[in-house]
């Protein structure tokens, strides 16, 4: 009676799990939503008219895979911004039923080649592979994304093993994981710059010639041999030269000490004068040891020009808003990085005719810029960066010192493993030996995964595997390639891009990519009135920095 | 019988010489071995900050860049202890600046010294005058200072001195000036205590009586009675004034580089503690070797001065 019992039930458990193993796969998405898919309808925001600040005049959906773009002025650059991920499609439906109780935030759907499965708050998030991904699958299938903010802490994890890969080792241990041969190190390529700023507008500042013998009286090699990681480089122009047309024109300044002074005494200050270096303590890629930079700068102005400085550390936000208003009487370091890899990210924000941050700008610089910006082909745009870059060369706003390097590390065995200038390491390319999880330790945790609305570079490198944009960055490089739109052609005159979108992508919730999905999640963004357009904080930096301004945004204070 | 008194009188003049006070102390201190360490470190010290450019081997704000074959950051380098001989010797390495770390902290000695002793300076010259104005007058005066004293005592001493500097600015004579007033309250109070003691006895009264003005009885008189406990208060608190000093100079609010204080030593490497421990290690030691002779010294002083603790 009773063993009878026990061989049916085992009989039984043993069946179950016959059918369990012979049940075909489960068709079904891998996010479940309970939402409704909706028809396409051809959806467009537009502005009344320019007058509202912004770039641009109206997003449409022309057909169900055909998305245009309508500027104010014509933008060459409109390839470099469509593929950032700030400006990343999610389904509309997902959108209207998710914004409003800040799901979106950690759950987005997206269409890139993983899905998160959990975010463990203040420890990992776990991503999934998705099976349906349009391209190129992930070779792993499960991802984890660690933080810790020590550099010691992650090259310890590192050398232990329990992570394949650390973003930002600190640069005294480069030598070590060099030497250690179960790890390797991926030098990141700079795209970045540091520079010495002054403003114009202050004396002695306001002396071409003062300006110029600071910059030659600066031995800015001596500076990146020894306060910068491998990979870094002495500033030949302000942009990076990887960027397009980022180095054209004449190189800076060769240190020249003697002819400084002489330079220097002739603008009437034969014994130097006293001025002020200021800084901020805070380590960025572009500068790495911000009080021993500020400290040799010292004692370089002290040594080859006489300039007496005294140092002055400020706190961040203070410095950022001092600076910037071009408010600072002596030197102050400051540097930039690259949100998208386009020169106009970096000469056209720094030089334009309304930036105070060098004092009263330069119509020699600006106008130049101007002209460029407004030109698609980089070949052509070449002359016209040519003057800019020597014009900035002749009026020394500033002295470009450094294109600082930073770097990644994974085990030796990770395959595909990279470094990228923007970074924005693509794990689905990764694959750790053989083990079956891929394990990535950053410095932060993000601060949500909805990215059109965070700046901040440790959510950015999460949503990248998750979400994606109409354009792409090449894996671990910076060049445009299709994404979601296999091509985007402007018109004649620029003012016009229109986007062929790829036809049968699928979300992660199984909606199939339409272009009523992008021009909802271009417009809770662009159009500050919209009942959606909260986000994490609702301020869409990057929209508002890139694109001019929001539509309908209140009126400034 | 003259004579006899004469000798009498000299024996009570020798008797009350070798009774004072001061003699009374130095044979005391003598006999005690904490405080005599205390003051042989204390010596040593002077010697170093007074010999400084004779014993450092470089100029403390002198990078090497260029100059020699040295990086940053490099661990010692000692000739006798087998660091190769073509290689420059750093007895406590070099910091981030590529600066010899060894001058530094010998140059640092004189700004901890001229810190810690001007700082108690001001302090007990402030202290000593409210003090003793307070105490010899009384009244509403008394009440107005040293109600004042006591709100500045009621701060933590270091969080004051950093209000203080905000206020003035960073900067090594601004720090030294807001450790000068936060120490102002126990040195005022040390003076009016001991004021309050002596300005009731019969020898004040007397001069008094002889028609002694206000000063002469409060300089003469009167303050020579707290001149102890100050020297016993004021060599306790140097060495407190210079962890001060350090500290303010660790949040970078004290001495400003490039200056060799080894409290902006500390802090401008105090993320290397790992990397390059000895960049922390060295200043960490001087300042408290500094504080330690100081606080020998005072102990011995109060052991040697306060009659409580002094009936052997």
């Amino acid at each position: 009676m009773k063993k009878s019992f026990y061989l049916v039930l085992s009989l039984l458990v043993l069946a179950s799990m016959a059918l369990a193993s012979c049940a075909p796969p489960a068709a079904q998405a891998p996010v479940t939503t309970d939402l409704k898919e909706e028809e396409f309808t051809g959806l467009a925001i537009a502005a009344p008219d320019c007058e509202y600040g912004g770039m641009i005049k109206e997003i449409k959906a022309v057909d169900e895979f055909t998305v245009q773009f309508t500027f104010c002025a014509p933008d060459p650059a409109f390839p470099s911004k469509a593929a950032f991920t700030a400006f990343s499609i999610q389904p509309k439906e997902w959108i209207k039923a998710a914004m409003e109780s800040r799901e979106i935030l950690e759950k987005p759907i997206g269409t890139g080649p993983y899905y998160i499965e959990s975010w463990n708050r203040g420890d990992s998030i776990v991503f999934k592979r998705f099976d349906d991904y349009w391209g190129e699958k992930a070779i792993t299938d499960t991802l984890v994304f660690r933080w810790s903010t020590e550099g010691a802490a992650r090259k310890l994890e590192l050398e232990s093993a329990t992570v394949d890969g650390i973003d930002n080792p600190s640069p005294d241990d480069f030598e070590a994981l060099r030497a250690n041969p179960d790890v390797a190190l991926y030098d990141r390529e700079a795209m970045n710059i540091f520079y010495l700023g002054f403003t114009n507008t202050f004396e002695p500042f306001d002396d071409v010639n003062v300006r110029k013998a600071i910059s030659m009286g600066i031995d800015r090699q001596r500076l990146v041999d020894n306060f910068y990681p491998a990979g870094s480089s002495v500033a030949s122009h302000f942009t990076p030269c990887s960027v397009a047309n980022g180095c054209v024109g004449d190189e800076w300044y060769e240190f020249d000490p003697v002819a400084a002074k002489a330079m220097l005494a002739e603008a009437g200050f034969p014994d130097g004068f006293t001025t002020k270096i200021y800084f901020r303590d805070v380590f960025r890629s572009y500068l790495p040891e911000p009080s021993l930079v500020a400290t040799d700068v010292q004692a370089q102005l002290k040594e080859n020009l006489n300039i007496d400085a005294e140092i002055v550390v400020m706190e961040s936000g203070a410095f950022i808003e001092e600076s910037s208003a071009g408010r600072l009487d002596g030197l102050y370091l400051l540097g930039w990085n690259a949100d998208y890899p386009h020169i106009t990210n970096f000469l056209d924000y720094h030089f334009t005719n309304t930036n105070p941050q060098f004092g009263t700008p330069f119509p020699e610089i600006y106008e130049k810029l101007a002209a460029a910006a407004q030109i698609a082909d980089p070949a052509e745009a070449e002359s016209l960066y040519v003057e800019a870059n020597n014009a900035i060369k002749e009026l020394v706003p500033m002295i470009p010192v450094a294109h600082g390097g930073s770097a990644t590390a994974f085990r030796a065995d990770v395959e595909g493993a990279h470094a990228s200038p923007l970074g924005n390491e693509y794990m689905a390319v990764m694959k750790p030996g053989d083990r079956t999880t891929f394990v990535w330790m950053q410095n932060a945790e993000p601060i949500s995964v909805y990215c059109n609305d965070e700046t901040d570079g440790e959510s950015l490198r999460a949503c990248e595997q998750v979400i994606e944009s109409l354009l792409s960055y090449e894996v671990g490089g910076t060049d445009v390639q299709p994404g979601l739109a296999t091509a985007c052609e402007p018109n004649d005159d620029l003012t016009v891009w229109t986007c062929k979108l790829r036809e049968g992508v699928k979300f992660h919730n199984g909606f199939t990519l339409d272009a009523d999905d992008v021009v909802t999640s271009w417009g809770v963004a662009w159009d500050a009135a919209n009942p959606l357009h909260i986000g994490n904080t609702g301020a869409f930096e990057y929209f508002t920095y890139l694109w001019g301004g929001l539509l309908n945004a209140a009126p400034a204070e | 019988m003259t004579a006899q008194l004469s000798v009498n009188a000299n024996q009570v003049e020798k008797d009350y010489r070798a009774n004072s006070l001061w003699r009374m102390t130095l044979r005391r201190i003598g006999k005690q071995r904490n405080a005599i360490i205390g003051m042989v470190i204390l010596g040593i010290l002077l010697l170093v900050a007074i010999l400084a450019p004779v014993l450092a081997p470089y100029d403390p704000i002198e990078v090497l860049i260029g100059v020699e074959d040295v990086g940053k950051r490099e661990a010692p380098c000692i000739h006798l202890l087998g660091c190769p001989a073509d290689q420059p010797q750093h007895i406590m390495g070099t910091d981030g600046n590529v600066r010899d770390v060894f001058s530094r902290v010998i140059y640092g000695t004189r700004y901890s010294l001229f810190l810690g002793f001007t700082a108690i300076g001001i302090a007990i010259g402030v202290g000593a005058v409210l003090g003793a104005i307070s105490g010899y007058y009384g009244g509403w005066l008394d009440m107005i200072i040293m109600r004042i004293l006591d709100v500045l005592m009621a701060f933590p001493s270091l969080l004051l001195a950093i209000a203080i500097v905000s206020v003035l600015g960073p900067g090594l004579s601004n720090a030294l000036v807001a450790i000068g007033i936060v120490s102002i309250p126990v040195y005022a109070r040390v003076v009016r205590a001991s004021v309050l003691t002596v300005k009731e006895q019969e020898y004040v009264k007397a001069s008094k009586a002889l028609g002694g003005s206000h000063m002469h009885i409060l300089i003469d008189r009167i303050l020579p009675n707290s001149v102890p406990p100050l020297i016993v208060r004021g060599t306790l608190g140097i060495g407190t004034a210079i962890l001060d000093a350090a500290a303010l100079s660790f949040l970078g609010l004290g001495a400003q580089p490039p200056m060799p204080e080894w409290g902006t030593m500390l802090g401008s490497e105090r993320n290397q503690v790992f990397s390059a421990p000895h960049l922390v290690f060295y200043p960490g030691i001087a300042i408290m070797i500094t504080v330690l002779a100081f606080n020998l010294i005072g102990d011995g002083l109060r052991d040697a001065i306060d009659p409580r603790l002094s009936n052997t």
